[in-house]
């Protein structure tokens, strides 16, 4: 197996699928999102969207916190302690990757 | 599906100004923060002090009341009008340690330079030939300050507009600098003392003034316009709320 393809093998596999690593990538720079704002900006089917949302809850990556304005039900997706650190951890061993292959930036 | 990291992360980090709202309501308190000063009076030789606190408290509350009421109305609008159609975020929090540091780099690039010169002005007579061009220079600076920190601000965020918007205020702040040297600049005169501001004191205390004037005034329309293309845009893309498909 070749270096680049070990360093592959290494990384999450859970944010490494194309729909939730772009679902990390938008909650990662904001405190929280509600479903529509990730439905809009990931341009996911509301099925998938809540499919891919759930695989990260399950893995402890996301957290989710459900309120109410007035009587509409307002629900907010924010990353854990341990989704932050494993999208970090991600892009760290990433990185090194892109750079060895230039033209696998474009993921 | 092509995934780019970074493009993903600066949308989200640009979502607030994904309305125009925020460069409308800035720009709006600009342009009010532009009327006190062009319209205040001028500087005269007797009343300093009482003039500069009375332009000072006048800055500070137009400041504190338009940033509160700025905000109060940018917080309605988005929540009647943003967030029903592309979704609600709330951005990072900002620590106070993250506040303090803001605002002592914002003394050390803006005011050390200015106080120094002041001091440096009472004593070396090259200084006070600086000083005497600050109407000219002033606005230049401030322009490239302004325009710069637009550029870093929109690479940040992933807004083009911002460049644009960077360029214009460059441009403004050229302008203004320009106009002011046309003019001819006052020169001081050796004997000035600290407190004892003399009428060309005056004369450059009053020039550079009406330029920051002037420049916080265009700056606050490029703002406006800016931020009303952008909503017009923005409720082209988004005519009406998001609905559930029936």
């Amino acid at each position: 197996m070749s270096g680049a393809l070990q360093d592959l093998s290494g990384l999450d596999r859970v944010i490494h699928e194309p729909a939730r690593l772009m679902l990390v990538a938008l909650l990662s720079s904001v405190e929280s999102a509600d479903f529509l704002f990730l439905l809009k900006e990931s341009g996911l089917t509301k099925g998938n969207l809540s499919v891919h949302l759930s695989r990260l809850e399950e893995a402890g990556y996301l957290r989710v916190d459900k309120t109410f304005h007035g009587k509409i039900p307002h629900t907010e997706y924010s990353l854990t302690a341990k989704g932050k650190t494993a999208f970090t951890e991600y892009r760290k061993k990433l990185d090194p990757i892109i750079r060895r292959n230039p033209r696998a930036a474009k993921i | 599906m092509n995934v780019q990291i970074d493009t993903a992360l600066k949308r989200a980090r640009g979502y607030w100004f994904v309305d125009g709202f925020t460069e409308m309501a800035a720009g709006g308190l600009f342009v009010i923060l532009a009327e006190i000063l062009l319209f205040s009076e001028s500087v005269t030789q007797a009343p300093f002090l009482s003039w500069f606190l009375s332009v000072t408290s006048e800055i500070v509350v137009a400041k504190l009341i338009g940033i509160l009421a700025a905000i109060l109305i940018l917080w309605w609008l988005k929540d009647h009008f943003t967030y029903p159609r592309t979704g609600f975020v709330r951005g990072k929090r900002v620590t106070a340690t993250q506040v303090l540091a803001v605002i002592r780099n914002a003394i050390l690039f803006l005011f050390l330079p200015i106080l120094a010169l002041l001091a440096a002005s009472l004593l070396i007579a090259s200084a006070r030939n600086v000083l005497a061009s600050m109407p000219a220079w002033f606005p230049f600076g401030l322009g490239l300050i302004w325009g710069g920190a637009y550029l870093l601000a929109g690479e940040w965020i992933g807004l083009r507009r911002f460049r644009l918007l960077a360029v214009m205020m460059m441009l403004a702040g050229i302008a203004i600098g320009v106009w002011q040297f046309m003019m001819g600049l006052p020169t001081f005169s050796s004997d000035t003392q600290l407190g004892n501001f003399q009428p060309i004191g005056l004369e450059t205390i009053n020039r550079t003034l009406l330029s920051l004037g002037f420049l916080i005034l265009i700056s606050g329309v490029i703002l406006m316009i800016s931020g009303l293309v952008t909503f017009l845009r923005y409720r082209k893309e988004n005519p009406t709320p998001y609905a559930e498909e029936s």
